[in-house]
């Protein structure tokens, strides 16, 4: 008889959308795991990752609006987003305390999304029973 | 379940130098999950070495037309992927 | 023990390297163990007399000597990979460790890591 380990996840994203399948497939992941009962601790967008906590993205409104999708579904389940603040500045996705500190015309971070430090990687490394990764493809 | 010690999940198309890479370092007592891409690998990869478990992601290969290759390879949905990564000791993305 | 983090990729080409070398720094910094593997075209980054002023970046070659300084506690190149570079220890940077079997390494931490 199989038993049940419930785990608590913290999921990281490094590929992009509309480069990389990652955000799909971590999100029908994530909502796969909280389906069975597990925990998702946080999700944490490093390099590439980031583009996806975007708010400026618009795809084509037949096209899936990635960015969209999991920011409903983190707001839902009350998870965490958080985008890594060195990828995220390097890439042009920024927040409102960052946009003054650098002088920039505008912010784009897409709530409930917030940028923090890999501080909150190494905790999901201490604290959560599994990280994953979703890597984009090349 | 089978008791899996490191549960190695693959997304690269077989041409991908990582690929190669993960195929090599998979141990008996492992499985093999081939997820994106990486579902490609069912048409190209002829044999895995024994006591290797292997598994694909089914809706990447249905939407590939691929599903029908996976003859050694069990097709899980993504509550069976949750499953697989709570059972295994460890996860590798590669 | 402890985490892996694999750089697979050349040096410069792509970012992916020194973004594995910042989660590697960042373990350290919060005093967690840490090592890191070189394999595939990844050996590339530890290759002597990088000198990248025409690239405009900075070279890789001293954030990694400082990787054993800022706690990291073994840098490990794959054997195979260096062999098919033409990276013998002439022509590597200092302190690093020849790993025959990458997967060995890879089974003696018990969670590994690529940036991307």
């Amino acid at each position: 008889m199989a038993t049940i380990s419930l785990q608590n996840y913290t999921l990281v994203i490094t590929g992009a959308p509309y480069s990389s399948q990652a955000p799909q497939t971590a999100l029908s992941f994530a909502r796969a795991a909280i389906a069975a009962g597990h925990t998702v601790d946080r999700v944490f967008l490093y390099g590439e990752g980031v583009h996806l906590a975007s708010s400026l993205s618009a795809p084509p409104s037949d096209e899936p609006h990635w960015a969209d999708q999991w920011s409903r579904f983190l707001s839902e389940n009350a998870i965490s987003g958080v985008a890594c603040i060195a990828s995220a500045l390097r890439r042009g996705l920024t927040n409102d305390s960052e946009q003054k500190r650098y002088e920039l015309p505008a912010n784009n971070i897409r709530e409930p999304f917030i940028i923090a430090g890999l501080g909150e990687w190494v905790e999901g490394t201490m604290a959560s029973s599994r990280v994953l990764y979703f890597h984009g493809g090349d | 379940m089978t008791e899996i010690d490191t549960l190695h999940i693959l997304n690269k198309a077989p041409e991908h130098p990582r690929s190669a890479e993960c195929l090599r370092a998979i141990e008996p007592g492992d499985a093999l999950l081939l997820i994106e891409s990486a579902v490609l690998t069912l048409a190209t990869c002829s044999e895995l070495r024994a006591g290797i478990t292997l598994y694909a992601l089914a809706p990447d290969a249905l939407a590939r037309g691929i599903a029908q290759n996976a003859v050694k390879a069990s097709l899980v949905d993504f509550p069976a992927m949750v499953e697989l990564t709570a059972q295994a000791q460890k996860v590798i993305s590669w | 023990m402890g985490t892996l983090i694999v750089i697979d990729q050349p040096p410069y080409g792509t970012w992916a390297g020194r973004e594995a070398l910042d989660m590697a720094f960042s373990l350290a910094a919060f005093d967690q163990p840490v090592a890191l593997l070189f394999t595939g075209a990844g050996v590339n980054w530890l290759r002597k007399s990088q000198e990248t002023t025409g690239i405009g970046q900075k070279s890789v070659e001293k954030n990694l000597s400082a990787a054993l300084i800022f706690g990291v506690e073994a840098l490990y190149a794959d054997a195979t990979a260096c062999a098919r570079y033409g990276l013998v220890p002439d022509n590597m940077v200092t302190g690093v460790a020849m790993a025959e079997s990458s997967a060995e390494v890879m089974r003696q931490h018990s969670h590994t890591a690529f940036a991307g």
